[in-house]
């Protein structure tokens, strides 16, 4: 076998991170080779830089022996290199057939497109890998996983003889995976080489001949599917640093906070992206969420503080069923949430940061009654929430835009918890900010478990999560697949659970009984 | 709902036939109940298609900027750059030079809106809108520069009109040929002879024009459906993300699109000035533009249904034309009670409750109305459009598709 993609001392830089740094990879014909790490490990770039999208700064490329110089997609496809991208590029409202043909059509003379010829051919493509799609379908009536399929065949039909799947598996169901990966084999069998990207690593032992590693913009190793464990991949994935020491005691009691009972919630296309979710939050305790981003995690704070409709199951908050109450009402009835996207979800930019301070709490005093503000009020609480909280502002007349993203997150965190919360939803509470803002917050948040707060915490900082919470769960495509004490656990083990390398026995209906959360056995 | 499946397996050429005879079969009822005859007559289809040429122009305009994804609703402006253009040109040049000219007003105030909405991201409808406001101003100005009168032009020239041999008496190289339709208009046949009137007011004094546009329905059809031109266009109002991955220069398909656009709309104005009015008049344009987007969304971005919007538009304007005492469109109110009543009929099939109680309501509204009154004000004709249009969309708005990124701006590379 040769080498038919081989890069070397790759090097690329965006403004104030090194996406890439020296990374090499080797490829050799006619074997699928996954690509793994965590995100913002650099994989996505690396792929971009292969498919021409972006250019590296350093380092060489070759394909076939020959060095290349991508300066756009084009470049790449005409090299036989093709990309199915995460997010599809398809239109929902043309058919399969005009899907594929689009950009490299067969034409008659005049200008019209030569269906039948299109279709002959798209068949043909079909035949020699083994994929069958109606040429005539609409996207739109199409399955996921299909669509899938037509973004295969559409790189196919250029002749692409290296294709990229950049996460192929996040999109699809478990059966899907199983589609994909029969139909990766027989590509494979066709002379096809496969590049993918993929963080879930039973998938990635199961289907690849290769294996590459990146951590922070760095290969850290690469090998063949031969006699690896899923646990070596994921310590070489996550690496193996201890958590920072924690020492709070346990302030866990009896009290139920949060209850979750069979709790599902469907997308659009109504898949299960959060399925029978169990758990239990009691007062004073923080319950922290470990996963992948994208296994259900963000849909499940959704469910819970209402701005998605669960499909079966019931939400309870302090023993009332608020599965079908309005996001306004869960809000008045105590729950505080700390967005994933501060930007987007907890501020409003423009606006001053009094005005900020009242978001989500505007009906409820100090800030407001029922149908007025209370400027004075507001105000007043604003300057309250900045002196506690630390919020580095010259006056609260700023806009938010103004305020560095810590400052902004501590703001959030101060409306949040002033409003004296039964329940926190904390979603990436420290992502992006620096390491000052990054204890502050975590100490509020201490500080408000100790006055008995009950907490749910999700995080990608798998130090985060040890080191705050009292219990954690693993969420793996929607499901809770593991419930684990932090006292017992590290980021290896993590790893291993997220991304499917291990498993643990997670059938039965609560799994949150006192036992394994009480503070006799949580107490560290 | 088998049926209706089978309905739609019907081709079209035959479809179209037979909702348009359920249409005067309906009409001709509701006449021989009011006592009205100019729901039929051949001066209302004559009229009907008069008005309804530039409203299917300026529409089929609309079509190919917005399946391009940029929303044109300045087509009325375009409509009226057309007017002035196609005036000028045909005073100057002759009457063919002049729908040329005419197109290519329109057509470069579909070159400005690309210029705003496509390089400068310029909201569309804000764009739209400065042009419809900009259209008039400019063609005052020209008028009273050239012509110095701001308001009217000197008589311009037509390309004339067209009857069809046989079937309305056209002449072929001088020989008078029989006009079979005007014979069976007059035999008096309850709703056949009701048909042949209103053929026949399509038929005879046709417009060169009309001829065209009527053309245009399969041309465009294949153009943009067909052609690797017309692909590409669609994928710039469907998902112009994955064209630009394919390498098509979307900014250009839209540009063209916009352009042609114009183009049309302006052809639409020209025929106003030129072929209807004689001449160029401020105001003359009277909102077909407007109401050309009105029947492209109530024909679903489609070619043939934008020619049935015009065409249904066009009736009511062209009816309300003749109808001095209001007793025509009046009688139309009866029309609208029977149609939503069927409406009625088929919201309770599909249980959807809400469509038909507001049918049940609408349309015994108007039945009351009927019933109370002699005459209807001509301002309700003078709407009726629009309450379709709003009409189709309540009640038919889960079965019209835009173009998925309609009004979204593109930037390329993100």
């Amino acid at each position: 076998m040769s080498a038919v993609i081989e890069l070397t001392g790759i090097t690329k830089r965006f403004p104030g991170v090194i996406a890439n740094d020296n990374v090499n990879l080797v490829v050799e014909r006619g074997e699928i080779h996954a690509i793994c790490g965590e995100n913002g490990a650099g994989k996505s770039t690396l792929m971009k830089i292969l498919y021409g999208m972006q250019q590296a700064d350093e380092g060489t490329m070759k394909v076939d022996g020959e060095v290349v110089a991508f300066n756009s997609p084009t470049d790449a496809i005409d090299a036989g290199i093709g990309m199915v991208h995460q997010h599809f590029m398809l239109a929902d409202q043309l058919t399969v057939l005009e899907n594929v043909v689009l950009g490299a059509e067969p034409v008659r003379a005049g200008g019209a497109i030569n269906f039948k010829e299109a279709k002959a051919h798209l068949s043909a493509v079909g035949a020699d890998y083994g994929l069958t799609i109606d040429p005539d379908d609409m996207v739109e009536t199409l399955e996921v996983g299909e669509r899938q399929r037509v973004e295969i065949i559409k790189v196919l039909y250029r002749g692409a003889q290296i294709l990229i799947l950049d996460e192929p598996t996040a999109v699809l169901v478990p059966q899907e995976v199983e589609a994909l990966f029969e139909n990766m084999r027989e590509l494979k069998a066709g002379g096809a080489t496969i590049l993918f990207i993929d963080h879930k690593l039973d998938e990635v032992l199961e289907i690849s001949d290769s294996i590459t590693i990146l951590r922070q913009g760095k290969t850290v190793a690469s090998m063949k599917n031969d006699g690896v464990t899923a646990s070596d991949l994921a310590e070489l994935m996550v690496g193996s640093e201890l958590p920072s020491p924690e020492t709070a005691e346990s302030t866990v009691t009896d009290h139920v906070a949060l209850s979750l009972r069979d709790v599902t919630v469907v997308d659009d296309d109504d898949r299960s992206v959060v399925e029978n979710i169990n758990l239990t939050i009691h007062k004073g305790e923080i319950l922290g969420i470990a996963g992948v981003e994208g296994n259900g995690q963000a849909e499940l704070v959704d469910a819970i503080i209402g701005t998605a409709s669960v499909s079966k199951g019931v939400v309870e908050l302090l023993g009332t069923d608020i599965t079908s109450m309005s996001v306004r009402k869960r809000r008045e009835s105590g729950i505080a949430y700390v967005p994933e996207d501060r930007h987007r979800e907890g501020l409003m930019l423009e606006a001053p940061l009094w005005e900020n301070a009242a978001l989500g709490h505007q009906t409820q005093k100090p800030y407001g009654s029922r149908w007025f503000m209370n400027r004075a009020g507001t105000r007043a609480q604003t300057e309250l929430i900045r002196e506690q909280f630390d919020v580095r502002t010259p006056n609260v007349d700023v806009s938010a835009h103004a305020l560095s993203g810590g400052n902004q997150q501590k703001l959030i965190i101060g409306r949040e918890l002033t409003s004296a919360p039964s329940l926190l939803l904390a979603a990436h509470p420290t992502r992006g900010i620096d390491v000052g803002a990054q204890a502050a917050v975590w100490e509020q948040i201490r500080n408000a478990r100790k006055a008995g707060l009950a907490t749910l915490l999700i995080s990608a900082d798998l130090d985060e999560l040890i080191g705050l919470s009292d219990t954690i769960v693993v969420m793996l495509r929607g499901r809770m697949v593991a419930r684990l004490s932090p006292s017992e656990v590290t980021p290896r083990d993590l790893g291993a659970y997220m991304t499917g390398a291990a498993t643990q026995d997670t059938s039965s209906p609560d799994t949150s009984s006192p036992d394994t959360s009480s503070p006799d056995t949580a107490g560290r | 709902m088998a049926r209706l499946q089978k309905l739609h397996d019907v081709p079209a050429w035959i479809r179209w036939p037979v909702y348009a005879l359920l249409g005067i079969f309906l009409l001709t009822v509701v006449q021989s109940i009011t006592g009205t005859e100019r729901l039929t007559q051949v001066s209302t289809s004559r009229e009907m298609l008069r008005w309804a040429v530039p409203i299917f122009l300026a529409g089929l305009g609309g079509l190919f900027s917005e399946r391009a994804g940029v929303v044109n609703i300045g087509l009325e402006g375009m409509l009226i750059l057309g007017m002035w253009f196609g005036a000028w040109g045909s005073i100057e040049y002759g009457a063919w030079w002049g729908l040329v000219i005419g197109m290519a007003g329109g057509g470069l105030g579909g070159l400005l809106h690309a210029i705003a909405t496509v390089t400068f991201q310029v909201d569309h409808i804000i764009s739209g809108v400065a042009i419809n406001i900009l259209a008039p101003a400019i063609t005052r100005y020209l008028s009273d520069e050239i012509w110095a009168s701001p308001t009217t032009s000197p008589r311009t020239t037509s390309v004339g009109d067209w009857d069809v041999p046989f079937l309305a008496g056209g002449t072929i190289f001088g020989w008078e040929s029989p006009d079979v339709l005007l014979d069976i208009g007059k035999a008096e046949w309850w709703f056949v002879s009701d048909v042949a009137d209103l053929i026949r007011g399509l038929l005879r004094g046709t417009h060169w024009v009309a001829i065209i546009a009527i053309l245009l329905v399969p041309a465009t059809t294949w153009l943009v459906w067909r052609t690797r031109f017309g692909l590409r266009l669609r994928i710039a109002g469907e998902n112009p993300q994955a064209g630009e991955a394919q390498g098509i220069n979307i900014i250009r398909y839209k540009y063209v699109a916009v352009v042609i656009s114009g183009a049309l709309a302006g052809l639409g104005g020209a025929f106003i000035s030129t072929e209807l009015s004689g001449l160029f008049q401020g105001g003359n344009s009277a909102g077909r533009g407007f109401i050309g987007l009105a029947a492209l969304i109530f024909g679903n971005w489609r070619p043939g249904g934008v020619l049935a919007g015009a065409l249904l538009f066009g009736y009511v304007f062209g009816l309300d034309l003749k109808d001095l005492d209001g007793t025509a469109s009046h009688a139309l109110l009866l029309v609208n009670t029977v149609v939503l009543g069927a409406v009625l009929l088929w919201a309770v099939k599909r249980r959807r409750t809400t469509d038909a109680v507001l049918a049940g309501i609408l349309g015994s509204g108007a039945f009351i109305w009927w019933l109370s009154a002699d005459a209807v004000p001509s301002w309700w004709s003078n709407i009726l459009p629009y309450v379709l249009v709003l009409l189709v969309l309540v009640f038919f708005s889960q079965r019209l598709r835009a173009p998925a990124k309609l009004g979204e701006p593109y930037r390329k590379g993100s």
